[in-house]
């Protein structure tokens, strides 16, 4: 795991804009997805929630959320173990995945509560 | 000196060595001054200095505000009153779209880019921005398109759709004069100059930061800055794209928005606002910018929470991508698309309100001065915290529902616009203007104009919210007595005249300023950054020697870094070799990487301007033949420019450089254009993923779509064609790695296979176009196809001239082993093409014959 995390360099600028533009393709994704699919698989109505769209949402956005939430927690074992501009850099990144991992959560709970193709 | 600096103080006097005093600090002044200065006369069009440029967007785009401003004042005299015919409907149309597409294009962008490239080479402790020749392209383009927008309202043929253009309304069907034209080809005339700033800006702050200036250690300014160019790199292609369709659409009968054709109205409302609403946040940012960078100097402390307000940066600049649906949540699309939509809406409020208490916070723990710029913070901290609030409030789907397209959502934008550009830009202009002009403005009567203003607006658009909560539609031209609207139009009517008074005050207070302004002490605020080491006003040149600045606050902890910056102690403090030259550093640590040498003042930014603008005029008049003569001439010029680079004479024939100091970028295999390339291609991407946005949204969802049975597109015309430019793009890569081995033999050969192959893919590409017989005015599906196959061989033909033009270079001695770098910037074009082609053969002619209609 501590190599995994080594190779990422989570001190790097880079990890600025991983979470946010991981974020942007979970967004596009779970939208254009949802567009796509009441298109070609309309759910019945008096299906609900309990629809194939919604379920395949659900586990798109659990996935990106658990990834985030590592990356987050990754980052954060790595600003303990620097000072100055790395560890700027390492806490700014996890504030950032952090909120990535929020805004996953945040964005997709109306996946649980309301139908797909209304 | 060490022990002058205040308690504060972190600067690193060991990495910040005092140098000795040059021999003589006036003859090296006057010595830039030669190579810096500006011309006078006729070739002052020339210049492309970035203090002259910047000064130049600003004074234009506040031309236009007054343009736009008096388009508001008819606005509120109509709807003062009810049934009052002082503007018949159709000139009213035209003057609320052209008042809504000036402020947003001519003055509320360009005035903070100005405001940007004045600024920003200032505060990084550069000389000049990183392409000063696109500085001046994006100025005459910017006023050119604009002269052309405005001058339709003189012509009364100006845009009436609403400054969002919707379709079917701008279609030629429902708007058959040219107004519609004017507002496409304008404003994409426009755009031109918003990009070349976005992506000059995005360089120069990675690339030219002063030694040591590493990115944490960078002011505020720059990462709002550095934020709002990414977000136009970024957003504003998608309405280029919008503006090219929908000009085909209406000039050749291309059917991209025509429902009968197989397209779609709906995707210009997409492509509008994918760039519209991060719109928003490119004009908020620098405003807020404005206000990170003046609250702590005026609170007399750094700014609390410096990491919080980067992080709130990043994180707007990323959200409010996300958000665009919001403006078309009553089109019909389905309720889980609309809450993902209206979740992301309340998200962008997290970062807004941190940098509110990241303010709130700085002014808590200072001691806040409540000089005339601090005034209009308050002003901007009052307004825009209003306006976001009712920004939530719109975010939520059934609210929005009930109020859309009515006086509260007018009232709302402008309580954030205004509120979030406005305040903090006059905020900033007072802060400055020392630096302007050497004098000081007069608290008196800033401070009438403040009030004036401050009540004004709130007069008008507080009251607005009502107007618009009893049901009163935006865009109608009078309204009926006994509505219940009346007294609250007339109020917002009387407000906004007070308004008008407080912005003469003010201009009135600028311009007396200038003949009766106190002379302003060195810098008078007592400010913290770096644009105040220059004199006041600005040298053309910024700075005799460029220091190492490893501290957030290097006035602040050495008060004394202007004086021995003017002495000529700290880098590049030489001018003996006649070159334009600024540091390049490492985007991240601030590590001196190499010397940027900068091209001098030039005719042909102006020139391929002026050729532009004869290209806009004749696609207006429907002068094709003209136009295509006008785009050849263009691209000469263009490509004429382009030859002024490295190691020619006009350049910088001679690399050497004083023992010590690193060598010239032309010399490197790294620099200013390779990023510049970088950076524009990524502009490039958001056109192209939007285009391909386009197809895939036409295929799914457009109700009269038709694809046909067999594709158009032979398969394996294309597939030889894209070999021919992988072959290409291949052969140039090896290339490159033997020039990084210093290797340079069979160079100018070797760019001339790779030109062949480029214009052989090209002729292949133009076989399988003809062969493919597309009937473009009459299917949405084969006018898409076009525009995609009109890319490719845009992206192929550009190459090949570049590349034909790279051997010519070697022939003349301006590249090889020597001067390795433009290989490497022409190589990424190629990578792109090649990545390009092979999608658009994915997408056309692939995946239809997979998966079919």
């Amino acid at each position: 795991m501590r190599a995994t995390m080594e190779r990422l360099h989570f001190t790097h600028p880079i990890h600025f804009i991983i979470g946010l533009t991981l974020w942007s393709g979970w967004f596009v994704t779970v939208y254009g997805g949802h567009a796509l699919a009441c298109e070609v698989a309309l759910p019945e109505p008096e299906q609900g929630v309990f629809t194939l769209i919604n379920a395949t949402l659900l586990v798109i956005s659990l996935l990106a959320a658990a990834l985030l939430a590592w990356l987050t927690w990754g980052c954060w074992q790595v600003t303990k173990r620097h000072q100055g501009r790395l560890r700027f850099n390492a806490w700014l990144s996890t504030g950032l995945y952090f909120f990535s991992t929020l805004g996953v959560v945040f964005a997709a709970m109306p996946i649980v509560g309301i139908p797909p193709c209304l | 000196m060490v022990g002058d600096a205040n308690p504060m103080t972190n600067i690193n006097y060991e990495t910040t060595p005092v140098g000795e005093l040059p021999e003589d600090p006036q003859r090296l002044h006057e010595r830039l001054n030669e190579i810096w200065g500006n011309p006078r006369g006729l070739k002052a069009l020339t210049i492309v200095n970035h203090t002259t440029l910047g000064l130049r967007f600003m004074v234009t785009g506040m031309v236009f505000f007054l343009f736009g401003g008096m388009l508001a004042m008819l606005i509120r005299s109509q709807l003062a009153l009810p049934d009052q015919d002082f503007m018949s409907p159709d000139i009213y149309n035209q003057v609320t779209t052209m008042h809504g597409t000036v402020m947003m294009f001519l003055f509320a962008i360009p005035i903070l880019e100005g405001l940007a490239i004045y600024m920003i080479p200032k505060m990084i402790g550069a000389r000049d921005l990183v392409c000063p020749r696109l500085t001046a392209l994006g100025y005459w383009c910017y006023l050119f398109g604009g002269i052309i927008l405005t001058f339709s309202l003189v012509l009364e043929m100006a845009p009436d759709s609403g400054w969002f253009m919707y379709t079917p309304l701008s279609s030629s069907e429902y708007s058959p004069g040219l107004g519609s034209d004017f507002w496409l080809l304008g404003i994409t005339f426009v755009e031109i100059s918003a990009l070349s700033a976005g992506v000059e800006l995005v360089v120069s702050i990675l690339r030219t930061r002063t030694q040591g200036m590493a990115l944490h250690k960078m002011p505020l300014f720059a990462w709002y800055i550095l934020a709002m160019a990414m977000m136009i790199v970024v957003g504003f292609p998608p309405l280029i794209l919008g503006s090219v369709l929908l000009e085909l659409e209406r000039a050749v009968g291309m059917p991209f928005f025509d429902v009968a054709g197989g397209g779609d109205p709906i995707l210009w409302q997409h492509l509008f606002w994918l760039f519209g609403h991060p719109e928003v946040y490119i004009i908020f940012l620098p405003g807020a910018g404005i206000v990170s960078t003046l609250i702590p100097v005026f609170a007399g402390r750094p700014i609390v929470g410096y990491g919080w307000a980067v992080f709130a940066i990043l994180t707007t600049g990323f959200i409010s991508f996300g958000l665009w649906v919001h403006h078309m949540f009553t089109v019909g699309i389905p309720q889980l698309s609309l809450a993902f939509f209206s979740a992301a809406s309340m998200m962008v409020a997290i970062p807004t309100g941190i940098q509110v208490f990241v303010w709130l916070a700085t002014l808590w723990l200072g001691k806040p001065k409540m000089k005339l710029p601090m005034l209009w913070i308050v002003g901007f901290l009052v307004i825009f915290v209003c306006g976001g609030l009712t920004g939530v409030m719109l975010a939520l789907v059934p609210f929005d529902w009930q109020v859309h397209d009515t006086h509260f959502v007018v009232a709302h934008m402008h309580y954030v616009l205004v509120g979030g550009m406005f305040f903090p830009l006059i905020a900033g202009l007072y802060y400055w203007l020392p630096l302007f002009s050497g004098r000081m403005p007069s608290e008196t009567i800033g401070k009438w104009g403040f009030w004036l203003v401050f009540i004004g607006f709130n007069t008008t658009f507080l009251v607005m919210h009502w107007t618009g909560l009893l049901g009163m539609p935006r865009r109608v031209y009078t309204y009926e007595a006994g509505t219940g609207w009346e007294i609250f139009n007339l109020i917002s009517s009387v407000g906004g005249f007070i308004t008008s008074v407080g912005i003469a005050m003010v201009l009135l207070d600028i311009a007396l300023h200038f003949r009766f302004g106190k002379p302003a002490k060195h810098n008078p605020w007592n400010s913290d950054s770096l644009e105040w080491a220059n004199n006041m006003p600005p040298l053309p040149y910024n700075f005799v020697s460029l220091p190492t600045v490893e501290t957030r606050h290097p006035l602040w902890d050495s008060p004394d870094l202007p004086r021995t910056m003017m002495e000529g102690r700290h880098g590049l403090a030489i001018a003996t070799h006649g070159r334009r030259e600024m540091w390049g550093t490492d985007p991240i640590t601030g590590k001196l990487r190499e010397i940027i040498h900068l091209p001098g003042n030039s005719w042909w930014p102006l020139f391929a301007a002026l050729a532009l603008a004869v290209v806009c005029l004749s696609l207006l008049t429907r002068l094709y033949p003209l136009a295509g003569v006008a785009v050849v001439v263009a691209v000469i010029f263009l490509l004429r420019w382009s030859w002024e680079n490295g190691a020619h004479p006009n350049a910088a024939p001679d690399a050497r450089v004083e023992p010590g100091d690193p060598p010239l970028h032309s010399r490197t295999m790294d620099g200013p254009g390779l990023w510049a390339m970088a950076i524009a291609l990524l502009a490039n991407g958001s056109f192209f993923l939007s285009y391909l946005f386009g197809w895939f949204y036409l295929w799914t969802v457009s109700p009269e779509w038709r694809m046909p049975e067999t594709s158009p597109l032979s398969l394996v015309g294309l597939i030889v064609a894209g070999l021919a430019l992988t072959a290409g793009a291949g052969l140039l890569e090896k290339l490159v790695r033997g020039l990084r081995r210093q290797h340079d033999a069979g160079l100018a050969v070797g760019m001339y296979s790779i030109s062949a192959l480029g214009f052989v893919q090209v002729a292949i590409t133009l076989w399988v176009l003809f062969n493919a017989n597309l009937a473009v005015t009459e299917t949405t599906h084969d006018a898409v196809i076009m525009v995609g196959l009109a890319y490719v061989l845009l992206h192929g033909g550009l190459g090949a001239i570049l590349t034909l033009l790279q051997g010519l270079r070697v022939g003349y001695g301006y590249v090889g082993a020597h001067a390795p770098f433009e290989p490497v910037v022409i190589a990424q074009w190629w990578r792109y093409s090649v990545v390009t082609f092979w999608i658009i053969v994915g997408s056309l002619a692939v995946l239809p014959r997979v998966i079919g209609g």
